[in-house]
């Protein structure tokens, strides 16, 4: 008998689904400007960063669909936001790979992001070369400490 | 393969083995140094590539039982609650340490004569204070003057910004009337002997791309080899060999394709850190050391001392620009060092203060602690927390306890098939109450700072980065491993000159005293070439 491969990409139709779970873990907030987790396309670079991830993904997206037919729903993204988070609670019971195990990468890459970190007010490079500017303070703040006697012990 | 007999072959290459070769080299002896790992690049440290902040979480982690990388060995710590945290390069765990650099206090010599706990040193503050000095010089040291916690002391360099963290804190302390003063930090603030300034990159942990952190790779050892110092890499040592007469003849080691080598050497200089050493030594068996080389005091691998850490930290209303700047080095008190005879505890500990997460950082501690909700809450709640958030660690005193050690793993080896370490240890009462008054000041300063909220852990499980007392120095053979300079005093030729011959362990970072103390060895040598094994 043949041994079926697993799937190493998602399906068109799942890698909308799963921009929906995404932007239900980050929405996107119109006040601050920031894109939801979808929105920013979190769900490519998952898959392409992190192809251990896909059957994690495909298990989790098939788990939730049955979870919506059992309850009659159809459309993911045009639940409430408080239903899509008790749909993923009652999904992480079951697959905690999928939810909550997703936060770490969904985090991890999401502020990664340049519009994202556009948004918080940071340049979007590595540390290196270029580095930071820092106040040195003002060292007369330490005018009490100076002021006071020494007190390590003499021995 | 016959090899040329050495002078010395020392067996590390890390903050102590630089300062010693650096030092012994000027007597044109023949020094040949063996280290495990390779050179660091540093144009590929973290800070310089994209997902800096995950891979301080993977190949650049604190433990080498999770990095993946060829060059570290295995540690069982299971029995430990601290997991050891080293690295193995040339430049050792300067390479991922914060380069905060404090020196040791006067009473840490003295433990047993003013506080009737641990052991007194055979050599004091003062002896060890030239090569303090000279140390300052070499590592690029900076740090202000004037501090009240130490005798007079100058430092070389300017010291680290403080920056808005830096004087939020130091204005809560204020309040309170504590102690606090700007970090010692091995961090070049200016141009230093050729290495580049401090640009205030922030992941100092996982390696400087600038050059700037005073690890033993740009400053000790570039200057060592041009002295005629010989450092073969990749080269890990198995065993120190003897002759007939209870000498040291050499050691053998396996070379970076696997191949068994020998280095003969008159003499032999272990600086493998608090626990390789002692690994070493325990390897070492012979039919006159048939328990280890040099342990026939039997406290090899005994003593070992962590300093148990803590975390304090607090969230603060205001941006504190805490994700710039080294991370470890801001600003110190060390108001609760010394013994205080109204509280619970013998001895005492240091704060310091460290800087702040980057976005990533941010994100991934508030699901642990969380801080950080998902779902329509998500933006309102990381705003609240990044740039916001900064803290201490706490660094308690460990008091030497025999039960506390290091042994060889009967089942676990590395790559090339040599036993590991094992590492038992328990926290002491001492220490545990240390560590709850220490978080309970802690808080007190934050919120004197600002904070709305503060967050402790206690012990901090993977803060086993300063590795002591396994193989002490003493006058007496029955209760200690090494003399009062780092001779073995089982076998004249051998000499320890790492974090294992501290007797106690005092309450900082302990790196500029390791390489202070392997500075003075090496005096020490120099001054005896004529008669080193009477």
């Amino acid at each position: 008998m043949a041994i079926e491969e697993a799937p190493s990409e998602l399906s068109n139709e799942e890698m909308q689904f799963l921009a929906q779970v995404l932007d239900a873990i980050i929405p996107p907030d119109e006040d601050g400007g920031s894109p939801g987790a979808g929105e920013v396309g979190l769900g490519d670079i998952l898959q392409q960063k992190s192809p251990a991830l896909v059957p994690v993904l495909k298990q989790g997206l098939t788990a939730l669909s049955r979870e919506m037919e059992s309850r009659q729903l159809v459309d993911f993204g045009a639940l409430s936001p408080n239903e899509k988070c008790s749909l993923l609670e009652r999904i992480g019971g079951q697959h905690p790979d999928f939810f909550p195990g997703l936060l770490f990468p969904v985090y991890a890459n999401y502020y990664q992001q340049p519009r994202v970190l556009k948004t918080l007010g940071l340049e979007a490079r590595t540390p290196y070369p270029l580095g930071y500017d820092l106040e040195s303070g003002d060292l007369d703040l330490l005018d009490p400490v100076r002021n006071r006697p020494p007190f390590y012990r003499r021995c | 393969m016959s090899e040329e007999t050495a002078d010395v072959v020392i067996v590390g290459a890390g903050a102590a083995a630089a300062a010693f070769a650096w030092s012994l080299a000027e007597t044109r002896m023949k020094i040949v140094c063996l280290e495990q790992g390779g050179w660091m690049n540093p144009s590929e440290y973290p800070s310089s590539q994209e997902g800096w902040e995950l891979r301080g979480f993977g190949d650049f982690g604190l433990s080498p039982n999770s990095r993946g990388r060829s060059e570290d060995y295995p540690v069982n710590d299971s029995e430990s609650p601290i997991a050891i945290s080293n690295f193995n390069a040339v430049g050792g765990s300067t390479i991922l340490y914060a380069a905060h650099f404090p020196r040791l206090h006067p009473s840490d010599f003295r433990t047993r004569s003013l506080d009737g706990v641990g052991e007194d040193w055979p050599i004091d503050y003062t002896t060890l204070e030239p090569y303090y000095d000279e140390n300052a010089l070499m590592m690029g040291v900076a740090g202000l003057a004037g501090d009240p916690a130490y005798p007079p002391k100058e430092l070389p360099l300017p010291p680290v910004p403080l920056g808005r963290l830096g004087e939020t804190l130091g204005r809560g302390f204020n309040q309170l009337g504590w102690h606090w003063w700007p970090s010692d930090s091995a961090i070049a603030t200016v141009e230093h002997r050729g290495r580049a300034p401090c640009i205030n990159l922030g992941p100092c942990l996982t390696g400087c791309a600038q050059g700037a952190k005073g690890s033993t790779d740009v400053t000790y050892w570039p200057e060592a080899v041009r002295r005629g110092v010989e450092l073969r890499t990749h080269c890990r040592v198995r065993e120190i060999t003897m002759d007939e007469n209870d000498m040291a003849d050499g050691v053998v080691y396996y070379d970076a394709d696997g191949v068994e080598r020998r280095q003969k050497a008159e003499i032999v200089v272990v600086a493998c850190n608090g626990v390789g050493t002692p690994r070493l030594l325990l390897n070492s068996r012979s039919a006159n050391f048939p328990n280890g080389v040099a342990n026939r005091s039997g406290l090899v691998g005994r003593n070992l001392m962590f300093h148990p850490y803590a975390m304090v930290q607090g969230v603060f209303d205001e941006p504190l620009d805490g994700y710039k700047g080294p991370m470890g080095c801001c600003i110190m008190s060390h108001e609760f060092y010394e013994t205080d005879p109204a509280r619970d505890f013998v001895r005492g500990y240091s704060f310091e203060i460290t800087r702040g997460m980057g976005p990533v950082s941010t994100a991934i501690s508030g699901i642990s602690s969380g801080n950080i909700s998902w779902g329509p809450d998500h933006h309102r709640t990381y705003a609240s927390q990044f740039n916001r958030i900064t803290g201490m660690v706490v660094i308690c005193e460990d008091l030497p306890e025999l039960e506390n050690r290091v042994s060889l793993d009967s089942n676990l080896t590395d790559s090339n098939g040599i036993p590991a370490p094992k590492i038992h240890y328990r926290l002491s009462e001492n220490s545990e109450r240390m560590l709850e008054h220490a978080v309970a000041r802690g808080k007190e300063v934050l919120v004197a700072a600002g904070a709305r909220e503060t967050s402790a852990q206690a012990p901090l499980p993977f803060a086993g980065w300063h590795l002591m007392g396994t193989a002490r120095m003493g006058v007496d053979p029955e209760q200690s491993v090494v003399n009062e300079w780092g001779r073995s005093h089982d076998v004249k030729n051998l000499f320890i000159i790492d974090g294992s011959i501290f007797v106690t362990s005092g309450a900082v970072n302990p790196t500029n005293t390791i390489q202070a103390l392997s500075l003075y060895i090496a005096d020490q040598m120099k001054q005896r070439l004529d008669n080193l094994f009477d």
